[in-house]
Formats: C-alpha cells, structure tokens, sequence
C-alpha cells in the first residue's frame, strides 16, 4: 500500500474531527458543548460573506472565516483539497465510480449564476447561502438523514433483542452502554425534509459518474468564493500547464487540467502532481504575479446577470401563509424574525442538539425562503428550561447565546387555551398536566376551582386552566404533555413582541447558594401557608390568583431585581 | 400489618426498649416510623434499623428497585425531587442486607438525562458496586391487567414488575391536583403510556396501580419538601425543611402520616382515601403506631 500524501492524512483527520464533533454534538451530562461543529461553520468564508452582505455588519464569531479567507488568498484552495470534509467524502468514493465524460452545461459560468444570485439576494435580505453551502449540506444529510437511521437501526436491533431475550440482554448492557452514550443519539428524531437533504447528498456523490470533484469545480458556491480569492495566490503549482512531451498531470489531477492550462481557482493544493510527476518538474513555489492569467473573471456580463438574478430571486419565495405563520416558533433568543432570517445558515445544528427533539426544519411555515430554517415543534418536543444548548452551537448567532437565567425569560411564543378541547372545559373532568409541567416557578398556567355539573349531571370540582400570560415564554412543555390525543388542548402561538418575561422574582439556587439552609428556611416558613391558600381558592377575575403572583414578588425583592441571576 | 413482622418488630423493640414493648403490644395498627435529625443518611438509617433493619426487607441475593422520585430538572435544594443522599442511604442497606443488583429509576417529566443529572442522583450513586442509574426503556413497559375500578390495564415497567423487592422513595411536595403527592403517586413513575390521562379519576387510578404493585417499603423524604407550586417548584421560598424521614410498610399510614406535615388530614386526600377504602392500609392516624427515631 501506498503511503497516504500529507494531504490525503489532513482530510482524513479534518473528517475525522468533523464527525467526533457532530457526533458530540449532543447533551452528555454537561450544560456546555465546549466545541461544536459550528467551529467549521464558523470558519466557513461563504457563511461570513453571506452574512456580511445581509446583515452588514460582522461578527467576531466569523473571524476563523476571515482568517480562512486570508490564508485562502495567500496559499489557494488549500481548504477544498485539505479540510472540506464534503470533499474528503468525494476523494473517498470517487475511486469506485466510473467516469464517463463531463458535462458540458455544467461549465463555464454556471458557478458564478450560482453564488452571485445568493449573495446578491442576500444583500437584498434573503440569505439562502447556506442551502448550498458543502458544509451545511454535508450536517444535513446526516442530521435529517444518515445519523437518525443509524441511530433507530442500531436501536431498533437492541429493543428486538429484548423481545427476543427478555431480561437475559442486561448482559450485553455494558457494551451496548459505551455505544449509547459515545455514538448514537439520544432521541430517534425523524425530520421532514431528509429526502431533500439526502437527495442534495447522494446528486452530488451521483456527479462524481462524470468526473473527479464536479460538484467542488463546477458548481460549489464556497469552492468559488475560494477560487476567486486563490487567484491572487502567489503561491502556485509550476509549470502552469502540461509539458509538451507528457500529460500525466491531466489525469492524476482532480480539478485544475481539464484544459492545458492549469486552472489557478481550482487547483485544491493536493499536491498529486508532485507525486505524479516521473520527470521531476511539477513543483510549487512563490510567484507573485502583477498580472491575472485569465482577465477578469466571474466576467462583468456574469457579475451584473447574477446581482440581478439575486435581486430577482429575493422576491420569489417571500409569501407566507398567515395559518403557517402563527405557529412559526423561533428557538429561544430569537427575538425578530427579520433579522433571524439574515443571520441563519440552515446548517442544521441546533436541531441536532435540540435536548427534546423540539426544533425541526421549516418546510413552508417560513415562506420558502425559510425552507430549513428552524422551528419548534411543540407536540413533538418541548423548549427545556433549563437548557441553552442551540444558542451554543449557532455558529452565527442567529440563535443568541443566552445564560441560562435569560434563557428562561427568552419568549419563544405564547400558550392559549382551547376550551372546545381542554378537558376540564370540553369533559369536565379534572387533568392539570399542563400545571404541573409549566417550568415557571410563579407558573404560567394556574387553575381556578370551579363548582359545576360533570356532563352526567352530577356535582364536581373542577381544576380550569387560565394562561398568564405575563409569564409564559412559550416553553411548549404544555402542548407537549396535554393527554389529549392529536390535538393539544393548550397551544403555542406566535407572537411579535418577544420582550424577555420580567426576572423571576423567587429565589432559586443560583441566587441563594451564598445563604444558609437554615436561614432560608426561616424566612419562607411562616408566609408560606397563607400564599398557598390564597392562590388556590381565588378566582382569578377577582384578581386575586394574579395578585398572589405580585405578591411573591414583593416579598422577594429584597433579592434584588437580578436575583435570578 | 403481617404476623411476622409484627413479632419481629416487638422483638427488636424488646432489645432497645423495654417500655416500646408495652406500647406496641397495645397498638394492632401499623407502624410508621418518624426519624427526624439533621444528618439526613443517619435519619434514614435510623427510620430504617426501627422497622426492623433491611434485611428484614431483603434477602441475600435479591434484585432491589429502589424508585426515587426524580422526575424535575431542578436541583436537589429545589425540592421536586427525592434528596440523593436519602437515596443513596437507602441503596446501601439494601446492598449491605445482601441484595445483588439495586436498580434505581424514573420515568422522568423533563428530559431523562437532565433529571437524572440535576436531581443529583448520577453523582450520588456514582461508582457504587451492583446498582444501576439506567434511563426508562420504552420496550420494557408491558401491558398489565390491572382489573382496576378506572384502569382495567396499563403498562407498567417490568424490572419493578419484577424486583424481589420494591422500595418506594417519594419526596413529599405539594401537588396542585392531590393536594400533596407521596407515596402511592410516585408509582407514576414507572407507568408507561400517556400517564397524565389518569388525572381524570387519579384517586383510584392510583389505587388500581399501587394494588398491583406492591411496596414492600415506604420511605418518604421530608428532609425538605415543596410547600406550593408542586410538583415541580423551582423557587426556594416554596422550600420547607422539615429534617424528617418516614418509613413503613404500609403505603397508606406513610402517606396519611406525611400529609399532616403540610397541615392537612389525611382524609382530605382523595388518593389516600381510595387506596384505604380499597384494603390497601391504614389512614387513620389513631390507628397507627407513631414511632420516632
């Protein structure tokens, strides 16, 4: 066996790392992801570049895109040839595909009709880079796709184990434990759109038929950002075409001869002509050039087609059903739609990490232009209070990253009632799961006991919900745990004004732990019973049930208005 | 209260003290043991060693499940959730009096790997020998006739289906349905299927289920308990220490002893009433055999 060049080693590691990462991706007993697959998004020139365009402001959380992008101009393409793991994945299967010829319709300018309209609609507020983007492509297909059929298959084999087993499979456990809490997901998740990821995934694995990296020459959006930076690369692959007398480059490089002249935008620094080289020539070396090899390129005719086709394409896929709309739940933080839609790569991230499986992509609730974008799902999965995982992984900060004390506070929408459903209301018959679940320590969902008749005509106290709605963040636990079948008695809206609920004004731990156990005890034992009390049997019209909430917010104050913190 | 037990009891008081005797013999009820103290893994010990020691529970060899009530992602100074150092004492015995594996779980309200985490049970069972910390299985329910007065059958998880023995450990808190939640209410936790449904008759859907599966003992932890806003809390001016920990094995005398800490009758509770009127124990409290440790 050969042995591997440098370059090959570097892919092979920058996957490798790509994949512990995604795989780590997850809650493991700590309320910190330290790293995150958003290191690659992040330095990612074609996210900053979209960003830069849409939002027109950077973000110092791009900087490794930046200095990506200096290096880029420096050295080339080294990116595409030495970490793109999308690319590493083509390199590893391309070996076993056939080729036949290339096709034609793909060269040329066609690239350029791709990345100018993206960036262009971008600068027109529409920031679909990401739909594209290798990277982004690469999460989804194994986020939406790949990963969840891993996950239920390995799974599903465990439980058939047990049918099969019963009790004796608590034998196997310990292997199967370092299986389940290193590799797999926590939560089988199926998500809509995995065809079209895994379709993006496996046509652009299908191109390979036609010949070596076709997607990363022909038509990858940050492969071209790349190009154009690498033209101004001193550092260059000589001869710059083939020798008279030998065309071994032509065939053992994968991008850059598909003419005699070596294509400085797309040579992937792999460095196989070296290695191919029997006469010693093939060389790379610093040679700063005044003049480009081949004029101006993406030309001005393409440059001004594709800004206009942006401009154009931003006005497409804006159109959002209202009934679509009121249940477009952003992740927590988020607090204006608008700016969450220039900000999102739709890499697919806090999906992955979501705790409860919450978060899911948009299909059309977002218009089309949302296609990807995320959004919680209330029934399938609830927003956990005490978790800031997706802000942590955004590489953009589309999804800000909270503490956790405002986290808390952040309104992601807000609970109503539906009263021809919720049981005590629709059955008369008591239930208060949605009580018992709400996170809020003041709760959200109180209930006032009412005398009425059960619908046999007897008697019965009954529990009725009411939402308040001052503290509801739209956590969702509600919708998620109602016992109704099919629809949810409680649901989650959307709403404009997404202004943080006020601090909680109650000790919690994280205020408290300077205090001593006894000395808390003190203080809260004697006013307790009476707050109890009043809170139940008060009718909350009279005021009285939203008084009791005002109330514990007096006494608290002294803990100051931060006391959550 | 079974005979055996009874004479156990009566012996061992006869060994500690010569005027419990008296009492005992006097009293036909069941006993419920008060053990109150700062040192909450000695208050357990304490409630424990006065019903007769653990293994008066378990036998050389046996599969224990101890069921806490770990269902919140609080915080063990949050109250929602059945204090670890209580749990992990509990363990111990139940190790020490011979027992062969120890399972400990929970079907959990919040996400089961923050509960298990938070509620600081991972770090207060870590590196035991023969006890396992492992997440509810959903192919582990199994459909149970319970020929109840609500439920006719459920699904129920089979490793508490069948433990030798099935240790309940509740924290006592505050519930905005049943007033409080104890004993017979932690058995929720190993209910599979949509539970929250049962809320509807939740008084003799409980019954159904504790009839079915049997605790062999009650531990209920009122080391401090969730005085409003239960089950789930989250504020610690809802947090009342009591330094108390009561033991039985009649579910229906633990849970009307722990009611009068929240300053109700037991009669008031509606789930208590139930599981009484169905044979399942003793509420009244003059009836019942007080004993502090």
């Amino acid at each position: 066996m050969k042995r591997p060049s440098t370059a090959r080693l570097s892919q092979w590691l920058f996957l490798l790392i790509f994949v512990v990462l995604f795989v780590k991706t997850e809650y493991r007993g700590s309320d910190t992801i330290s790293a995150a697959i958003n290191s690659f998004f992040r330095a990612d020139p074609l996210v900053l570049a979209s960003y830069l365009a849409a939002n027109r402001s950077f973000t110092w959380l791009l900087f490794p895109a930046l200095l990506m992008l200096g290096f880029t101009l420096l050295l080339g393409r080294f990116f595409c040839g030495w970490i793109c793991p999308l690319g590493t994945v083509l390199d590893l299967v391309t070996g076993r595909i056939r080729k036949t010829v290339p096709l034609s319709f793909l060269k040329g300018n066609l690239k350029y009709y791709l990345l100018l309209p993206l960036l262009s609609a971008a600068l027109f507020q529409v920031n679909l880079a990401g739909i594209l983007d290798p990277l982004a492509i690469l999460v989804r297909a194994l986020t939406f796709f790949l990963y969840p059929l891993f996950g239920n298959t390995l799974r599903g084999g465990w439980v058939g184990l047990y049918r099969l087993i019963g009790e004796h499979r608590d034998l196997l456990e310990p292997g199967f434990n370092v299986v389940r809490s290193n590799l797999l997901p926590f939560r089988e998740t199926f998500y809509p759109l995995a065809f079209l990821s895994a379709l993006l995934f496996f046509g652009i694995l299908f191109l390979e038929r036609y010949e070596t990296r076709n997607w990363c020459r022909n038509l990858c959006p940050l492969g071209t950002v790349l190009g154009i930076f690498s033209r101004f690369s001193p550092f260059k692959r000589l001869p710059g075409r083939l020798c008279g007398d030998c065309s071994n480059c032509r065939s053992v490089c994968p991008t850059s001869f598909e003419r005699d002249e070596l294509l400085q935008e797309e040579c992937v620094l792999c460095l196989e002509c070296l290695k191919g080289c029997e006469k010693g020539r093939a060389r790379f070396a610093w040679k700063p050039s005044a003049t480009l090899s081949a004029g101006f390129v993406p030309q001005r005719r393409v440059l001004l087609g594709g800004m206009v086709s942006g401009f154009l394409l931003s006005g497409l896929f804006r159109f959002r059903r209202p009934e679509a709309e009121a249940r477009l739940l952003r992740p927590p933080g988020v607090r204006s739609e608008d700016e969450f839609l220039k900000k999102c790569v739709r890499c697919g991230e806090c999906l992955k990490v979501c705790l409860t499986g919450a978060l899911y992509p948009a299909i059309d609730q977002a218009g089309i232009e949302g296609v990807y974008t995320p959004v919680v799902t209330p029934r399938l999965g609830y927003c956990e209070f005490n978790c800031t995982l997706c802000g942590q992984v955004c590489p953009t900060a589309a999804i800000p990253s909270l503490p956790v004390a405002e986290k808390r506070r952040a309104v992601i929408g807000k609970a109503v009632l539906d009263k021809n459903h919720c049981l005590p209301f629709a059955r008369r018959s008591n239930c208060i799961v949605c009580e018992e679940h709400c996170p809020i320590p003041q709760k959200a969902i109180r209930s006032e006991i009412v005398e009425a008749l059960d619908l046999e005509g007897k008697p019965v106290r009954l529990q009725q919900p009411y939402v308040v709605e001052e503290l509801c963040n739209g956590c969702g636990i509600c919708e998620n745990v109602c016992p109704l079948e099919g629809k949810s008695g409680i649901e989650v809206f959307a709403v404009k004004d997404r202004t943080p609920l006020k601090p909680f004004a109650v000790a919690t731990p994280e205020a408290r732990r300077s205090d001593s156990e006894a000395g808390a005890f003190e203080e809260t034992e004697g006013r307790r019973e009476s707050k109890v009390r009043g809170g139940e049997k008060k009718h909350p019209k009279e005021g009285g049930a939203l008084k009791a909430g005002g109330a514990a917010q007096d006494t608290a104050d002294p803990y100051g208005s931060d006391a959550y913190r | 209260m079974r005979r055996r037990a009874f004479l156990k009891l009566m012996g061992l008081a006869a060994l500690f003290h010569q005027w419990l005797l008296r009492n005992v013999a006097a009293a036909e009820g069941p006993v419920v043991v008060v053990a109150s103290g700062k040192d909450h893994a000695q208050i357990t010990r304490n409630a424990i060693a006065a019903l007769g020691g653990m293994q008066r529970f378990v036998k050389s060899g046996d599969v224990v499940v101890v069921k806490p009530n770990m269902g919140w992602d609080r915080s063990p100074e949050q109250a929602a959730n059945t204090n670890p150092v209580v749990v992990r004492t509990v363990v111990e015995e139940a190790l020490k009096a011979g027992a062969r594996k120890v399972k400990v779980f929970d079907r959990t309200c919040n996400d089961d790997r923050r509960c298990y985490v938070n509620s600081g049970m991972v770090a207060a069972l870590k590196g035991m020998k023969n006890v396992e910390l492992k997440y509810i299985e959903n192919e582990r329910f199994k459909k149970v006739d319970l020929k109840g007065k609500v439920l006719d059958e459920w699904e129920l998880y089979d490793e508490a289906l069948n433990a030798d023995v099935f240790i309940n450990v509740p924290v006592a808190k505050h519930h905005q349905l049943t007033k409080v939640t104890l004993g017979l209410k932690n058995v929720m936790g190993v209910m599979g299927g949509k539970r929250g449904a049962i809320h509807k008759k939740i008084d003799e859907a409980l019954t159904d289920v504790n009839r079915v599966l049997k605790s062999h003992l009650v531990l209920v932890d009122a080391t401090r308990v969730l005085v409003a806003h239960g089950p789930q809390g989250g504020s610690l001016e809802d947090v009342k220490y009591l330094h108390k920990v009561i033991a039985s094995t009649d579910i229906v005398a633990a849970d009307a002893y722990a009611t009068t800490l929240f300053g109700h009758r037991p009669d008031e509770i509606a789930v208590t009433v139930a599981a009484h009127r169905r044979g399942l124990g003793e509420m009244d409290l003059k009836k019942i055999r007080i004993v502090k440790a």
